[in-house]
C-alpha cells in the first residue's frame, strides 16, 4: 500500500501531541523542578538539590500528616474497601431476588460527581439538620449535637466513610469475574458436598486472585487522587487532620504559589503510585495465570 | 439435612438484611438530598426527617436565579461532549493503526501511552496548568476540552484497541483490494464495525469530563468557562444559606451521570472493567 507509513504518522500524530503536552511534558517538569526554590509566577529558579524533599521528611508536620494520612487510607482503602466489595459481590453472586437493585445503587456514590458527593455528605452530617444527627435525635438522644467533620475526634472517621463504604466498584469488577466462572465447576463442588460458605471461600475465591489483585490497585492508587471529599467538606482540617497530599499539593502550589515544593509532593505521589503499583502486584502475583 | 437447610436459610436471611443496609447506606444519602430539594429552606433547617410539604420546585428557581447555574451546566455540555469526540476521534486513531500495523517504535508507543494510567493526575496540576497557560487557553473550554480529552487517553486507547484487534483483518483487506485509500478504509469500513467499543469508550469518556472537579477549578477562573461540578463549591461559598437551591444543584449535577448509568449500564460495566482490568 502506497504512502502506508505517512498515514500511520498522521494517525498517530494528534494522540502523541496529546500525551506529550498532557503527560509527558508535565511530568518531567514536575520530577525536574522539584530539585528548585520556585516560589510564585515571577520568582527565579534557585536549584536546591533535595532541600525541598530533606525539609518535607524532617521539618514539615504538615507534610507528615499529609503523608501519613495518605497511607492510612491506601492501607484501608485496599483492605476493608476492598473485602467490603468482594463480599457483596460474593452475595450478589447467588442472585438474591435484589441483586440487581443492589449492584445498580451500590454504584450511585461511584458513578455521580464526587464534587456532587462531598456536598451530599457535608449535609448528610450537618451538625443542626443533617439526616445523622436528626435519626440519632429521634432514637431519644435529644441533645445530641455532634459536629462530624469539624469535631477533632471524628473529623478523620466521617471523612474516610464517604468512600471506605462505598465499594460498588470492585463489587461490579469481581462479579463480573465470578459471573465467568463455568457453572459446572460449582455444581461438581456441591454435588461433593461442599456448602455455600466452603463454595466461596474453597472455589471461588481462589479463582478471583487477579481480579482482586487489581481491585486493590486501583482502590489504593485512587487515594493518591483524591480530592474533592476533603476539599469540599473539611478541607484538611481541623488542624490538619483530614490534610492528605494532594490537597497538600494543591495548596501549596495554588495558594502558596511554592512550585518547587508542590512539584515534590508531586514527585512523592508518581514514586508512591509506582511503589504500590509494583509491591501489589508481586503480592497478588498479577499477570501470572492459576494454572 | 434438616439442620443443613436451615443453616442455609439463616445465611441467606442474614445476607440479605446486609444487602438491604448496602441499598440504604448508598441510596439514603441522595434520596434525603433529592425530598430535601423540595422543601423550603426553613422546613430543611426545622427537621430532617420530614417530607416536603408540598412539592415546589422554587429551590430548582432559585438555583437558576441565584447563580448563573444555566451557563455552567452549558458548560459541562460543551466541554463533556466535545472533549469525548476528540478523546474517541484522535485516541481511536492511535488505537487502529496500534492494532494494525507494525513500525518502528511501536512497542515503545504504546509503552508509552499506557503508562499514563498509572501516574495520578492531581501529582501534575502545577505544570498541567502552566502548559494550558502558554498554550494561551486559561480559563477557556478549548483548554478543558484539551486536558480532559487527555485524560482518557490511556481508557480510551485500551478498549479501542482490544475492539479494533477483534475485527478480522480481511474486511479491511477486502476494501484495500478494492482500491480503498487508508483513510477511506478507517472511516467507512473500521469505525461503523466499532461502534460499540467506541460507545463505551464514549459513555465513559463523558462520565469522566462531566464529573471532573479538580481540573476544572485549576483552569478556569470565571463563570463563562466553569463547569456545573465546580457551581458547587460556588453555592457553598456565597449562598450558603439557602439549602433548597444548593441541594437542587447537587440533584441536577447528579441526574444526568445516574441516568446515564442506569440506561448504559452495560456499556458502563465493560468499560470499567476494561479500564481497571487494564491497570
Amino acid at each position: 500500500m502506497k504512502n502506508r507509513g505517512i498515514w500511520i504518522t498522521v494517525f498517530l500524530l494528534p494522540t502523541f501531541a496529546i500525551f506529550m503536552l498532557i503527560y509527558a511534558i508535565p511530568t518531567a517538569t514536575v520530577v525536574s523542578t522539584s530539585f528548585f526554590s520556585w516560589r510564585g509566577f515571577s520568582g527565579e529558579m534557585q536549584f536546591v538539590g533535595l532541600a525541598n524533599y530533606i525539609e518535607a521528611f524532617s521539618g514539615d508536620s504538615s507534610f507528615h500528616e499529609a503523608l501519613t494520612n495518605t497511607l492510612v487510607w491506601i492501607l484501608l482503602q485496599s483492605t476493608v474497601h476492598v473485602t467490603l466489595g468482594t463480599v457483596v459481590a460474593l452475595m450478589l453472586a447467588k442472585k438474591p431476588f435484589i441483586w440487581k437493585l443492589v449492584r445498580t445503587s451500590y454504584m450511585i456514590p461511584n458513578i455521580i460527581s464526587a464534587s456532587a458527593l462531598a456536598m451530599i455528605f457535608l449535609n448528610v452530617f450537618n451538625p443542626n439538620f443533617g439526616i445523622v444527627n436528626s435519626i440519632i435525635r429521634a432514637l431519644g438522644y435529644k441533645d445530641f449535637s455532634i459536629n462530624w467533620y469539624y469535631d477533632f475526634s471524628t473529623a478523620f472517621p466521617t471523612v474516610t466513610v464517604s468512600w471506605l463504604v462505598y465499594a460498588g466498584l470492585v463489587t461490579i469488577l469481581v462479579l463480573a469475574e465470578i459471573m465467568s466462572i463455568p457453572e459446572s465447576v460449582l455444581e461438581a463442588a456441591r454435588i461433593d458436598g461442599a456448602t455455600d460458605l466452603q463454595v466461596d471461600t474453597l472455589v471461588i475465591l481462589p479463582m478471583l486472585r487477579n481480579i482482586i489483585g487489581t481491585c486493590v490497585i486501583v482502590s489504593a492508587t485512587s487515594m493518591l487522587k483524591e480530592f474533592e471529599l476533603i476539599f469540599l467538606t473539611t478541607k484538611g482540617g481541623p488542624a490538619d487532620l483530614t490534610l492528605n497530599l494532594p490537597l497538600y499539593l494543591y495548596k501549596t502550589a495554588l495558594i502558596e504559589n511554592n512550585f518547587g515544593y508542590a512539584n515534590m509532593i508531586g514527585t512523592v505521589l508518581i514514586i508512591m503510585g509506582i511503589v504500590s503499583i509494583i509491591l501489589i502486584s508481586r503480592m497478588f502475583k498479577l499477570g501470572s495465570s492459576d494454572v | 439435612m434438616k439442620k443443613k437447610r436451615m443453616q442455609i436459610t439463616t445465611a441467606r436471611v442474614l445476607s440479605n438484611i446486609f444487602l438491604v443496609f448496602i441499598i440504604l447506606i448508598s441510596v439514603i444519602p441522595f434520596v434525603w438530598i433529592f425530598l430535601s430539594s423540595f422543601k423550603t429552606n426553613a422546613e430543611i433547617l426545622e427537621s430532617a426527617l420530614s417530607i416536603p410539604s408540598h412539592w415546589s420546585f422554587d429551590g430548582y428557581i432559585s438555583a437558576f436565579k441565584l447563580s448563573p447555574l444555566h451557563k455552567f451546566y452549558v458548560n459541562s455540555i460543551i466541554v463533556s461532549l466535545f472533549s469525548t469526540a476528540a478523546n474517541v476521534f484522535f485516541v481511536g486513531m492511535a488505537a487502529y493503526v496500534l492494532a494494525r500495523f507494525e513500525f518502528r517504535f511501536k512497542n515503545a508507543i504504546l509503552l508509552l501511552f499506557s503508562v499514563t494510567l498509572l501516574l495520578p493526575m492531581t501529582s501534575l496540576i502545577h505544570p498541567v496548568y502552566m502548559v494550558i497557560r502558554k498554550l494561551g487557553l486559561y480559563d477557556t473550554k478549548l483548554g478543558l476540552i484539551l486536558v480532559y480529552a487527555a485524560l482518557g487517553l490511556p481508557t480510551t486507547l485500551y478498549i479501542l484497541r482490544s475492539y479494533f484487534l477483534s475485527i478480522p483483518r480481511s474486511l479491511e483487506e477486502a476494501a484495500y483490494v478494492d482500491g480503498a485509500g487508508f483513510f477511506r478504509t478507517y472511516v467507512s469500513i473500521i469505525i461503523p464495525v466499532a461502534k460499540p467499543g467506541f460507545a463505551t469508550a464514549a459513555v465513559m469518556q463523558f462520565l469522566m469530563a462531566w464529573n471532573e472537579f479538580i481540573y476544572a477549578i485549576v483552569l478556569t477562573n470565571t463563570q463563562n468557562n466553569r463547569t456545573i461540578p465546580v457551581a458547587l463549591s460556588y453555592f457553598t461559598s456565597q449562598f450558603s444559606f439557602n439549602y433548597t437551591a444548593l441541594f437542587a444543584a447537587i440533584i441536577m449535577v447528579s441526574i444526568p451521570s445516574i441516568v446515564i448509568y442506569i440506561l448504559l449500564q452495560e456499556q458502563v460495566v465493560s468499560s470499567l472493567t476494561a479500564g481497571s482490568v487494564k491497570g
